[in-house]
């Protein structure tokens, strides 16, 4: 066993919400056949940089989803920036939430900076539309993200990859204090999945960015989050630093498959060395729990 | 302002245009002036020769100027009372279609989405084709049963695929048009009935179905006008949540639109619009599924530009239609549009780059 | 043909009573015409009651209107009530029957427009047109400075386009006669609006008391009456008289008993309901469009037909039939002979003018 097993933090939520970039408190989410979320408490701090993993069907998705109040829990609360979200309009949410959605089809033709501009609806007078604020978040946002070599372009032409990184200049033009992604690197080549990665983390140390992305990907979410939270049947069933909670015996009781770990949390061969031998992997592990 | 707690400093961004594409404000006042001279064409030309001096004159005159009158009476009832009303109506009811399919094509995110297409066509021609087999004339304020049965069948036909397409197994988008399909088909079977039925009034029920503006006068113009106009306007102030649509309803629920309301006012907003525009002028189509892609073609989604925009292209549109049905001894206007709209359309779809992801 | 809300709930008394019925009704209209004069506004002289042999003198030289007939206000078929300032110098017709009509009451000279199909008389083809099948040009009837359209009912002519030209202050006369009875007071309704009362009344009443008589010598003849199809098109199905039609009517009084479609709505009638019926007489009114009687006698089925054995199908003109104008008793003098060849009709008076 380690010694990086969860401990279970619904105590913390009821104290500190205010303080909580977002917060899950007992979150129970049913439809009439079954049961997605039961009693779900979490809380992310601001500045955090936080992985969702689970198998599918855990439920992680539909956490977002009651995070940006498009589902209504059965019973418990989410919290956005301290206030409960059932308490706030769309446009307050959209204040506080950037979402960057998997993939999105385009049923009109739209330039790059068009697609960014709409990152900047929450904040857009209503009746006279963007102004010059507005289009200047939508430059810096390009750049941030770095993607000005796709100014002019047509969205839909772009790769995978690219559209990827334009809705994530979409959500950062937002400009909210949090940014939530559902699987952003899905259907993305190894180049773009790292870049998508590396951005995060830059947003993250340099902007202050909170990031809680849901990733398939263990090995991504372990190199480049410093906080996992394992989702499975619809409950918490470890948070805390990849070291600790992306165990051998956790893997395969939660995914069904038996893995071997190389290397230690930050290391940049992760993703592509073979697996070492078991008791080296174990070694690792022990080396790097907290 | 901030980013993520770096200030911007903002004197020193401009926008960066891509080369070539026009200013949408410059369109703007090119497609009015297009408008204006295509409004004078129309009011010029008519199966009785009036001199276009004599016909500016008798507008001016009409609008307070001091014009010496060389004219006969005969020609500025015919200016006044025939042709102005008339295409003026068909500058009103082109540009309501081409906002109202603007606005449907934003709404549903299917660019061959048209003002008709969640059963408007179907409810309005079984609500005329019962008008005219009822026998009872009433008019009131120059409206015929026909227009106000037209009018009515157009809401109530959205109203139901509304109740019907909500909740189901579909996305609300996919739902919606699905029932609006299978609405429509079932308004246009009963419309196939009611003209089977119809006997000698089948001429009148086929004339609406083609569209018209012969009836056009300036009392049923003060009528619709107001709803188009008015209806559109109000589309154009939610112009916002159309953008936000334009990723999706997940999408613009994340960026701070309520989906479910502003779905239900576009489309209440673009019904009305429509079923004005058929009441008083009959299925005209294509203007409304065209006019919109002619001007996404060149300034883009946006829909703040959009909506303006297409509503200028259709009005001359359908001015011009309008004109070319009357020079051609009154054909119905519907098939004018048709004949130019659809080779137009084929071609436009040949030459849109990557296609269409629905 | 009379609209379904219109027709009244029949028994079916014999042919002869039906037949009786129609003339009756039509010869008595005819006296009642011509005994209370047209203009129904007391300023207007009484016209005389001009004798049933003379009418074409009479027609001829119309009693000139006094001009305190003017303004007239007159209820046209459809039930409008239709002010016509002055007498109306500049007239147009949108339908061939009130063009006849028109011509025949000495109004002609002041026609200026009619409609693309307008026949007859041939000065009238001349004349420019402002309605086409495609509808009503009002602005050339604006441009013309009409100051009286004469429209037919039933939706004959765009029924927006007259709201139109009542609008514009135009006084529109609308007429629709889905009975023999109803042609005659047409007849003088137009005349009157015209300004030829007297003409009208005249020609009305010379119509009616013709068709008395030809109906009277069908009468005193004796013979039984043939069982008649009057075919209006068999190109694809079968389109025969309706019942209570105009054409059923003019079989009637022509001395025939006509097979009708069984429904007053309905206009086709399927083959074997034909041939049930047994017609003894065809008569071809579609003879203009090319349909001959070895034609109908090759068709696959009507071989059984009486008609058709017997070779009794004949053609007619169907303009003079199913026209509702001063040329019906023309078509129904045709009508009786196509019927019966051998009928001995009174021969008609001196030509009516412009007919």
């Amino acid at each position: 066993m380690t010694a990086g097993v969860a401990r279970p933090i619904s105590g913390l939520v009821p104290s500190i919400p205010s303080a909580a970039q977002a917060a899950f408190e007992d979150v129970v989410v049913a439809y009439r056949e079954r049961t997605v979320l039961r009693g779900v408490s979490l809380a992310i701090a601001p500045g955090e940089r936080v992985a969702l993993a689970g198998p599918n069907g855990a439920g992680k998705s539909t956490l977002l989803r009651v995070l940006a109040g498009l589902v209504v829990p059965r019973s418990g609360r989410a919290f956005l920036g301290g206030d409960p979200v059932d308490s706030l309009d769309r446009p307050a949410i959209a204040r506080r939430l950037a979402a960057v959605p998997g993939q999105v089809t385009f049923p009109f033709s739209a330039r790059v900076e068009e697609v960014v501009a709409l990152g900047r609806l929450p904040h857009e007078d209503p009746f006279r539309g963007p102004r010059v604020a507005d289009r200047a978040a939508v430059d810096a946002a390009m750049s941030r993200v770095g993607i000005d070599r796709l100014r002019g372009r047509d969205a839909r032409e772009l790769s995978l990859g690219e559209r990827q990184l334009v809705l994530v200049a979409l959500a950062v033009a937002q400009a909210a204090p949090l940014l939530v992604l559902d699987e952003p690197t899905a259907h993305l080549d190894l180049r773009h999945q790292v870049a998508v990665m590396e951005l995060l983390a830059d947003l993250n140390a340099r902007d202050g960015t909170t990031i809680l992305a849901v990733l398939h990907d263990l090995t991504l979410a372990r190199h480049f989050f410093p906080r996992l939270v394992v989702l499975d049947g619809g409950r918490v069933v470890a948070d805390g630093p990849p070291s600790a909670v992306l165990t051998r015996e956790r893997v395969r009781s939660v995914f069904g498959v038996d893995v071997a770990l190389t290397g230690g949390p930050g290391s940049v061969a992760d993703a592509a060395t073979p697996a070492a031998g078991p008791a080296a992997a174990d070694a690792a592990v022990t080396a790097g729990a907290r | 302002m901030t980013i993520g707690g770096r200030s911007l400093a903002l004197s020193r961004v401009r926008l960066r245009r891509p080369a070539g594409a026009p200013r949408p404000a410059a369109l703007a006042l090119f497609g009015i002036a297009v408008l204006a001279t295509v409004v004078v064409l129309g009011v010029a030309a008519g199966s009785v020769a009036i001199a276009p001096g004599d016909t500016i004159g008798i507008v001016l005159r009409a609008l307070g100027l001091p014009v010496e009158r060389t004219w006969a009476a005969a020609a500025e009832t015919i200016v006044l009372e025939l042709r102005l009303p008339r295409v003026l109506t068909a500058l009103v009811v082109g540009a309501g279609l081409a906002v109202a399919g603007a606005t449907f094509q934003g709404l549903l995110r299917n660019p061959l989405a048209d003002p008709y297409v969640l059963g408007t066509a179907s409810g309005a021609a079984l609500g005329a084709a019962i008008a005219v087999l009822i026998p009872i004339r009433v008019a009131l304020l120059d409206l015929g049963l026909l227009n106000v049965l037209a009018f009515a069948g157009g809401l109530a036909a959205v109203a139901v695929v509304y109740r019907l397409g909500r909740g189901g197994p579909f996305a609300p988008l996919t739902g919606l048009l699905l029932t609006g399909y299978a609405v429509g088909s079932l308004l246009a079977a009963g419309l196939a009935m009611t003209m089977y039925l119809s006997g000698a009034n089948l001429r009148q029920i086929f004339a609406f179905l083609l569209g018209g503006l012969e009836g056009s006068s300036w009392l049923r113009l003060a009528i619709a006008a107001p709803l188009v106009v008015g209806g559109s306007i109000a589309i154009l102030a939610r112009a916002r949540a159309l953008n936000g649509l334009l990723l999706g309803e997940e999408a613009a629920a994340h960026l701070g639109v309520d989906v479910g309301r502003e779905r239900g006012i576009l489309l209440g907003l673009a019904t009305l619009v429509t079923a004005a525009a058929v009441a008083v002028s009959g299925l005209i189509g294509f203007v409304g599924l065209v006019a919109p892609h002619l001007v996404r073609l060149v300034v883009g989604p946006n829909a703040r530009h959009v909506l303006p925009l297409a509503a200028l292209l259709g009005a001359v549109l359908l001015v011009l239609a309008d004109l070319l049905a009357r020079l051609l001894g009154e054909i119905p206007v519907g098939v004018v549009t048709a004949v130019i709209g659809a080779p137009f359309f084929l071609a436009l779809l040949r030459s849109a780059r990557g296609g269409y992801e629905l | 043909m009379r609209p379904a809300s219109e027709v009244p709930v029949r028994l079916t008394p014999s042919r002869a009573t039906r037949a009786a019925r129609s003339i009756a009704t039509v010869a008595l209209l005819g006296l009642l015409v011509s005994a209370c004069g047209a203009a129904p506004t007391p300023a207007a002289a009484p016209t005389p009651t001009a004798p049933p042999t003379a009418t074409a003198a009479a027609a001829a030289t119309p009693v000139p209107s006094p001009a305190a007939a003017y303004p007239l206000t007159l209820t046209d078929d459809e039930g409008a009530a239709v002010t016509i300032p002055a007498r109306p110098e500049r007239i147009v017709s949108l339908t061939p029957a009130t063009t006849e009509i028109l011509f025949a009451v000495g109004a002609g000279p002041r026609v200026i427009a009619t409609t693309d199909f307008d026949d007859y008389p041939p000065e009238a083809v001349a004349l420019p047109d402002v309605a086409s099948f495609q509808g009503v040009d009002v602005e050339k009837i604006v441009g013309l400075e009409a100051d009286l359209v004469v429209a037919g009912g039933n939706k004959f002519n765009s029924p927006d386009a007259l709201t139109k030209l009542r609008g514009l202050g135009i006084p529109v006369l609308v007429v629709y006669a889905p009975d023999v009875a109803t042609v005659l007071k047409d007849i003088e309704l137009v005349a009157t609006a015209a300004g030829e009362p007297a003409a009208g009344a005249a020609l009305a009443e010379r119509m009616g008391a013709e068709i008395g008589t030809i109906g009277d010598a069908i009468a005193a003849a004796g013979r039984p009456r043939p069982r008649v199809f009057y075919e209006l098109d068999a190109t694809k199905e079968i389109y025969g008289p309706a019942d209570n039609s105009f054409v059923a009517e003019m079989i009637e009084l022509a001395g025939g008993d006509p097979i009708t479609t069984g429904s007053s709505t309905v206009f086709s009638i399927p083959l074997e309901t034909l041939l049930a019926a047994d017609p003894q007489v065809i008569v071809l009114g579609d003879a203009a469009y090319g349909t001959t009687a070895e034609i109908v006698a090759a068709r696959p089925g009507w071989g059984g037909m009486t008609a058709v054995e017997g070779g009794a199908i004949r053609p007619v003109n169907d303009v003079v039939v199913t026209r509702p104008g001063p040329r019906l008793v023309d078509g129904l003098r045709a009508l009786a002979l196509a019927i019966d060849p051998a009928a001995s009709l009174p021969s008609p008076p001196s030509p009516a003018p412009g007919g």
